[in-house]
């Protein structure tokens, strides 16, 4: 496996937030995580990417343990609900600026930058600041910026979470379309029980700390813990006998 | 047509206030001017000429304020911006929060005859160094507590992004943060160049007279009575303030707007 999670334990003052977490990802596969606030998600990210150190437990990337390896170091990539672009520059340093700080010779950042503004759907862009762009801009430029620096795990702390529906529906066909052409592996954060079946190939689902990994998406389905046979009875009783059938289906 | 008092008091207020700065130009430029002249006797740049006369020592405290000044701007907005960080991240945030504010408890010369022992004791005592020292210990704790709105949890996360995508510390400072906190830190300068540039009962305690600054010299040709000069060092006080404030207002103010 590309990505093992084994045993990681993790509290604040005495009070544990994440138990006992173990998983593992094959590479180039998306891992969404569906739960609701509070549920350790984000301690599960951050411990992952380097940002918080575990009280136990061991991760290994690429088969490498990566526990004492700085995040910088790390080669994954952390993104929040919020675009976080750096105000102070445009479309095209802000998408470069991974490759800046990584040192890449000038040329080749102008090439692959100029690749990555394709891929985004972004010409003409370039030159202008993030405040001039839709929300749904600014997150495809976030996704490009952290794309570009050719990640070994990408995770996303429910990066649509800030958007309306229809740019959140197009921003998940946007970034299934991204993540397969540029072969990203990554753990995909939500608390949208749609978007978790809709974005992960492998789909989980965590409760006060702890993660159940689920075999496929019927096994989730059929879970009365995650909510969606709730979701199905209450459209049921809206339209009677359709909703099931055409959940499944998906 | 209706009658309005609106200009006649909005004039009336500006008068006033522009009043006292004008006066003081014409004060600086005027000599021998007695009761009951309605004009001085003499009107004209004599009194600028001897700025640059050693006698006055105007110019050497012009220049010495401003270094004084400058250091201490400096110093404490950089300081004041990286241990900010510290404080404001430390589990104990609200306890050096509140320490912050300790040396506004007491009043400045309070506060510097409190210290004058220690300044005495390692030589600092009647030096530029001591001023720079003793201004800096109350400049400090305003930058810190001016920085503290700055750290919060959106800032963390620009870290923690910038650290993921590969960037060091020195990087995350360099590209980041001085940047997004560019106006800030000018605002910052700004006002602890002001802090310490009008400061006066710790310099004439930490200086003991030796340390003649502008304001210190403000406050000499009041008590020798020497209205005229009392003006020019005045005009010479307030013009790197309205030099400041013009670039804050040009750079910083407008683009935060």
């Amino acid at each position: 496996m590309f990505l093992e999670v084994k045993n990681i334990v993790k509290s604040f003052h005495n009070e544990a937030v994440v138990r006992d977490l173990n998983f593992s990802l094959d590479a180039h596969k998306t891992l969404s995580i569906l739960g609701k606030s509070g549920c350790g998600k984000t301690t599960m990210l951050k411990i992952v990417a380097g940002l918080e150190n575990a009280d136990a437990g061991t991760i290994s990337l690429g088969g490498k343990n990566i526990d004492n390896v700085k995040p910088g170091k790390r080669n994954v990539v952390y993104l929040y609900q919020e675009d976080l672009l750096f105000p102070h520059l445009n479309i095209f340093e802000n998408i470069a600026f991974g490759l800046r700080i990584k040192k890449f010779p000038e040329k080749e950042i102008v090439e692959k930058v100029n690749a990555m503004v394709e891929s985004l759907e972004l010409n003409g862009q370039e030159t202008k600041m993030p405040h001039q762009l839709s929300g749904g801009q600014r997150q495809r430029v976030s996704f490009g910026r952290a794309i570009i620096t050719s990640p070994s795990l990408l995770l996303l702390d429910e990066p649509f979470g800030s958007l309306d529906a229809g740019t959140r529906q197009r921003m998940q066909e946007f970034f299934k379309s991204l993540t397969a052409k540029y072969q990203i592996t990554s753990l995909f954060v939500t608390h949208d029980l749609k978007e978790a079946i809709l974005m992960g190939d492998e789909i989980a689902f965590m409760q006060s700390g702890r993660l159940k990994v689920y075999k496929d998406k019927t096994d989730f389905i059929n879970d009365p813990v995650t909510g969606v046979q709730n979701e199905i009875g209450f459209w049921e009783n809206l339209i009677p006998g359709k909703v099931e059938r055409e959940t499944l289906r998906k | 047509m209706k009658f309005s008092w609106k200009p006649f008091i909005l004039t009336l207020l500006v008068v006033l206030i522009v009043f006292p700065f004008a006066y003081m130009v014409l004060l600086s430029m005027a000599s021998e001017w007695r009761f009951p002249d309605v004009l001085p006797n003499y009107f004209g740049l004599r009194n600028w000429t001897q700025i640059f006369s050693s006698e006055t020592g105007l110019i050497s405290s012009f220049v010495l304020s401003i270094v004084i000044s400058l250091s201490v701007a400096f110093t404490s907005t950089l300081s004041g911006f990286l241990i900010s960080r510290s404080v404001s991240y430390h589990p104990r945030k609200r306890l050096f929060t509140l320490l912050t504010y300790f040396p506004y408890i007491l009043a400045p010369v309070v506060f510097a005859a409190c210290l004058s022992y220690f300044f005495l004791m390692t030589g600092l005592f009647g030096s530029a160094t001591g001023v720079i020292v003793a201004q800096f210990m109350i400049a400090f704790p305003y930058a810190l507590i001016f920085f503290s709105s700055f750290w919060n949890e959106r800032i963390r996360q620009y870290e923690e992004l910038t650290a993921t995508l590969g960037g060091n510390r020195r990087q995350t400072f360099l590209k980041v943060l001085l940047p997004l906190a560019k106006g800030m830190l000018l605002i910052c300068f700004f006002q602890t160049f002001l802090i310490s540039w009008f400061e006066y009962g710790l310099t004439s305690i930490i200086g003991v007279g030796k340390v003649q600054t502008l304001t210190i010299k403000v406050f000499l040709f009041i008590k020798e009575a020497n209205f005229y000069y009392g003006a020019l060092s005045c005009c010479l006080l307030i013009f790197p303030p309205v030099l400041l404030l013009y670039i804050n207002k040009r750079y910083v103010f407008n683009k935060l707007i």
